[in-house]
């Protein structure tokens, strides 16, 4: 859907958005993606291990394992796949709270994830961060930040950085619906824009803040027009088809990397609550089932997949359990590992 | 195998959750994220979805039941399984084990104890063992009271003195270096706080005053080490010890006689000199043997009449005195006496006595007179009980026989100052006529 | 050696650093044709060129999160907030982020900031732009709060806090701007953590910071003449804090009186007593430890009221004889 339409729209063109045909032929657009048969069942395995891992989570987290809250974002796999396989290995990601998926996608190593979420040593972060703070620098994933929106202005300073050493990399950074009302949020566009700095920004709306409605949020739909104000383009995408999120992302990179910063808002929805205290008082059981069933980025993935030739019941099957076993791995490796000694508590205080 | 269904977490805190209604039923096929029953935590209503697709079979709790977070409330039967695959379970009540969580508790109880309990037991070392129990299982209640209980304030010793003066830390702490007492010195303070200047001040006043009473002048010399040892047991002994004195004058031509030709043995056998001290120790010893009440200690309330007769020998060194022991001297003879004497001197002269030759004394002899003094009185040496000081040996003009004529002898006058509280008149005075009796007739050792 | 305001040294450590490192570069508002609020920055955008000497909107809690982004890639900003009393707008980018990334990140990664901000009372510029918040910073672990009193310790640490791998908090006193002293061309760096005894005295230590250095200084110099012996002690940085120095000084003197501008209720003063007080120290007091402070109220613009409002030279004066005479 084009952005004028969506200016015009109504309701913030989210209907019209989502009951698009999204993929179509998925031969046909994989082709002019020039995305080979692997690389499709990559993204699907993929998308199956970040969904596996947030299950997971939540298993250990009802099973009274995990110290603490965790923010998961099972429902978004196709946004975090689409923008990893869209972009180069060594862009840079600045990430946020509900990103185990976008880790998951750019290669982070499951076991000291899982590590860290169980606080242990071995953790990416020696148990040091949890869940909210997993940060992988040597493939340059910058870390995921537990204040709202406080990830977008660093971009600015990580763009700035890759512009003044002359370096092609970009830095994508991702945050909600609900950051973007973040003050920070308008200097950081304003900025990046006035200096023309090689910034990806994805606004993955997910429809809630924690609790809030982004239509009661937010006075202006889509969010991602707001770039307008700021000379930026801005797309507006159904966060749930992978390959358009591919295909965005791809041209999205592109334009950042010439030093033009972009916004692109994917629609989503995420199954969990906001955090582990999340009741789901604010929203109706009908809405998450209609998401899941209709809506689900795995199965509409698998579907096309399946429709085109490229995979079928039973190796779809067996890709999820393999993906499962990966994750169940990770459990164990972590599980094994010794919590962090005491007395390295004031360890990392100081460089 | 069946999978289990367990009872999941909502809440950090959460212990146990209330079953409102099962929405499945035994035998009911269910699909994985179904909701299958909804519980009843503090806060709020939770639909609690299926962990897996199958049978739901072996329901273990109804509505209204309280399950202990993580507890398995039903199984989920996969294909082709029956519930006679289940796990045999006795007694369908709540008192079913649950997973302990979480895995490296290190404090195992019996007693089933929720994951909230075993996670604040193994934070506080918390020996769960120990911990009684409201319930079926340890909450989080019963190891906060058991903690609490535990940790009753134990009211801090308090200090028995304590100096309720006014003075900043620095006084303070050079009264306690200057051995003052800070009641006694005047604060120039606030409120009469004393001040370090203050200390000062009296510290030295203090040594001021010891280096010149009445403006005279003197070369100070501390009172320490052997001095105010020697300060000390004597201020102890006239302190303590009712002294009586008693003197006699003793003929020691028969003595001199002795002397002079056993003498002449010890030179030619020992190769040393007799003195005449070895020979009063001899008769001393014997005396004393015949007068156990001189060789006696009072200590707790009971006098000890020593069996042993060891007979210390006042010595004069250069910067105080000390008194080797001849232990045993009774059952020495003179010649042996007059080697450990002579041993005893010399190492004394050159610091070399060990504690043994001066330790337990009964008896002391203290000999002024090669300073020509005539008598003196000595001040007994606790724990003894007597002392003898003997004077110089002086020719003096006696009456002697029936007819008292007056004939020049030697004298030697000594003093026996003994412990009224262990020895009366008498009996000093019997002790001391056996030593005249043993110095002028030698041949009474043998008696 | 040359003498050179305070300005002009913190000038010159920015200048001869950016020199030697490229990976420098200076961030703030008005830093570049304007060269800077107070002056600081004067010449070097010519010398530099914009994008080095980077301008940018009014958006402090961007300045800092840019400067943070920047160094993730290895690059050392030094970002100036205008005036100290600005750095709440960017306060979550300064403390839950810069002060906390190297620890929650499990060392993985640093943050080699600076974030130069001028502070401070005397100038009529009331309550908003007046503040002294260097109590505050200190109590967030992860941060280094830097503090000269003169050009030669202001040119000397700047430099050093170019080089710390960590997050520095660079405080500059807009009263100390003007001040001269001797500073030596080209490059020195002095350590964090290590205080500077201005004055050796026996009679009673004073501890003090930025304005209040060279206002006890000039109390010690009429003091000394009627025989009174201060010492005067610039801790330089507060965190890293020299305790070491403050203790052996109060060993030898057995009086402690310490100075500074920020309010008094929550001021650092606090720290060092009661460090000072809980340390060997205490057996060497011998009156009661005092603090000098600026009074709990925000900064008046009335000229007079403004200056009753912190410690001035007159007070300093009385609270030393009052400590010496024993009123307390």
């Amino acid at each position: 859907m084009t952005n004028e339409k969506l200016k015009k729209s109504e309701k913030h063109g989210i209907e019209e958005i989502l009951s698009g045909d999204g993929a179509g032929d998925l031969l046909a657009q994989a082709t002019k993606l020039g995305l080979s048969h692997e690389q499709l069942l990559e993204m699907f395995r993929t998308m199956c291990t970040i969904r596996h891992f947030e299950y997971m989570a939540d298993q250990l987290y009802a099973a009274g394992k995990v110290h603490g809250t965790m923010h998961l974002s099972a429902g978004q796999e196709a946004v975090a796949v689409g923008t990893a396989r869209a972009v180069r290995s060594d862009d840079y990601l600045i990430n946020h709270h509900r990103g185990h998926g976008h880790f998951i996608a750019k290669g982070a190593d499951i076991k000291l994830m899982m590590a860290e979420f169980l606080g242990k040593d071995a953790g990416y972060c020696h148990g040091r961060g949890g869940s909210m703070h997993i940060a992988d620098f040597s493939s340059n994933s910058l870390g995921a930040n537990g204040i709202v929106g406080a990830g977008i202005p660093h971009a600015v300073g990580v763009g700035l950085a890759l512009q003044m050493k002359k370096r092609d990399e970009i830095v994508v950074a991702i945050f909600g619906d609900g950051a973007a009302n973040e003050g920070v949020f308008h200097e950081a566009l304003n900025m990046v824009a006035l200096w023309k700095l090689p910034v990806l920004y994805i606004c993955e709306n997910n429809k809630y803040g924690m609790s809030m409605d982004v239509e009661r949020a937010t006075a202006k739909l889509p969010i991602a027009q707001r770039a307008e104000a700021y000379g930026m383009p801005w797309y507006c995408i159904d966060g749930n088809d992978v390959l358009t999120v591919y295909e965005t992302m791809k041209e999205a990179a592109e334009r950042a990397r010439t030093g033009q910063p972009v916004l692109v808002e994917t629609l989503t929805y995420r199954y969990f609550g906001h955090s582990k205290s999340d009741r789901n008082l604010y929203r109706s059981k009908e809405e998450i089932k209609d998401w899941r069933e209709n809506r689900d980025p795995i199965k509409r993935f698998q579907a096309q997949l399946i429709q085109a030739g490229w995979l079928d019941e039973m190796r779809a099957s067996q890709i999820d359990a393999e993906a499962l076993k990966v994750i169940e791995e990770a459990v164990a490796f972590a599980e094994a590992s010794p919590d962090p000694d005491p007395s390295t508590l004031m360890e990392f205080v100081y460089a | 195998m069946p999978v289990p269904f367990i009872m999941p977490k909502f809440d950090m805190d959460q212990e146990k959750a209330t079953i409102v209604s099962w929405v499945k039923g035994e035998g009911d096929f269910i699909k994985a994220e179904e909701t299958v029953l909804v519980v009843e935590t503090e806060k709020v209503a939770i639909d609690v979805p299926a962990p897996a697709s199958g049978t739901l079979a072996g329901i273990r709790y109804q509505a209204g039941d309280a399950v202990p977070v993580t507890a398995i409330i039903a199984y989920i039967l996969k294909e082709g399984e029956t519930p006679a695959s289940l796990p045999k379970n006795e007694k369908a009540s709540v008192i079913a084990a649950p997973i302990v969580l979480p895995p490296a508790s290190a404090a195992f109880a019996p007693v089933p104890v929720t994951p909230v309990a075993a996670r604040l037991a193994k934070e506080k070392g918390v020996d769960l063992s120990k911990v009684t129990v409201e319930g079926e299982r340890i909450t989080r209640e019963d190891v906060e009271r058991y903690l609490s209980n535990k940790t009753a304030p134990r009211a801090a010793p308090v200090p028995t003195s304590r100096v309720a003066v006014p003075a900043t830390p620095a006084a303070r702490r050079l009264a306690r270096e200057s051995d003052l007492e800070l009641e006694a010195i005047r604060g120039s303070g606030p409120r009469g706080r004393v001040q370090a200047v203050d200390v000062n001040l009296a510290a030295d006043q203090k040594s001021a005053v010891a280096a010149s009473i009445n403006d005279r002048p003197a070369r100070l010399v501390p009172l320490a080490g052997m001095r105010q040892k020697i300060a000390e047991r004597m201020t102890a002994s006239f302190h303590d010890i009712p002294h009586i004195a008693l003197t006699v004058e003793a003929d020691v031509s028969a003595l001199e006689a002795s002397r002079i030709s056993l003498g002449g043995l010890f030179e030619q056998e020992e190769n040393g000199k007799l003195s005449i001290t070895a020979l009063l120790v001899k008769i001393i010893a014997w005396a004393l043997e015949r007068n156990p009440y001189i060789n006696a200690s009072l200590e707790n309330g009971q006098i000890y009449l020593w069996q042993d007769i060891n007979i210390g020998v006042a010595t004069a060194l250069p910067n105080g005195l000390i008194v080797p022991v001849i232990h045993q001297a009774n059952k020495k003879s003179i010649r042996e006496i007059a080697i450990a004497l002579g041993d005893l001197r010399a190492r004394a002269q050159e610091n070399k006595l060990s504690l043994e030759d001066v330790q337990r004394g009964t008896f002391t002899i203290s000999n002024l007179g090669m300073f020509g003094i005539h008598q003196f009185r000595a001040v007994i040496n606790p724990p003894e009980s007597a002392i003898l000081a003997i004077g110089a040996i002086i020719k003096k003009p006696v009456v002697i026989g029936e007819r008292d004529e007056v004939a020049v002898r030697p004298m030697l006058t000594a003093t026996l100052s003994a412990d009224h509280r262990v020895i009366d008149g008498v009996v000093a005075a019997r002790f001391l006529q056996d030593f005249v009796q043993g110095v002028e007739v030698p041949a009474s050792l043998s008696y | 050696m040359p003498e050179i305001t305070y300005l002009e040294a913190i000038r010159q450590g920015l200048w001869e650093e950016m020199k030697r490192d490229e990976n420098v570069f200076l961030i703030g508002e008005d830093i570049g044709r304007y060269g800077g609020a107070f002056g600081v920055t004067h010449g070097m955008l010519d010398e530099f060129g914009p994008e080095r000497i980077r301008e940018t909107p009014i958006s402090e809690a961007t300045i800092v999160a840019t400067a943070i982004g920047a160094s993730l890639l290895g690059m050392r900003p030094v970002a100036e907030i205008m005036f100290m009393d600005f750095v709440f707008l960017a306060l979550d980018q300064l403390v839950n982020q810069a002060a906390k990334m190297h620890f929650m990140f499990g060392g993985r990664t640093n943050v080699p900031i600076v974030v130069r901000t001028p502070g401070g009372s005397g100038t009529g510029a009331a309550a908003q732009h007046s503040q002294s918040l260097e109590s505050m910073f200190m109590h967030f672990p992860g941060l280094k709060v830097v503090n000269p009193s003169t050009p030669y310790d202001a040119k000397g640490l700047l430099i050093t806090s170019m080089r710390d791998p960590n997050p520095v908090v660079f405080i500059e006193h807009k009263q100390l701007y003007k001040t001269k002293g001797e500073v030596p061309e080209g490059e020195y760096a002095i350590p964090f953590g290590v205080a500077e005894i201005k004055r050796p005295g026996k009679d009673l230590t004073v501890v003090a910071n930025n304005v209040m250095v060279p206002r006890s200084l000039a109390v010690a110099e009429r003091l000394a003449l009627e025989g009174i012996d201060v010492e005067v002690i610039d801790p330089r940085t507060l965190l890293p804090l020299d305790t070491e120095t403050i203790i052996n000084s109060v060993i030898k003197t057995g009086r402690l009186l310490v100075i500074h501008e920020a309010c008094q209720t929550g001021g650092w003063a606090g720290e060092v007593i009661a460090t000072v007080t809980g340390s060997r120290a205490f057996d060497y007091l011998d009156a009661p430890v005092r603090r000098l402070a600026g009074k709990d109220t925000p900064i008046p613009y009335n000229r007079e009221l403004e200056r009753s409002a912190v410690p001035q030279e007159e007070d300093i004066e009385q609270e030393i004889r009052a400590i010496l005479a024993g009123k307390y």
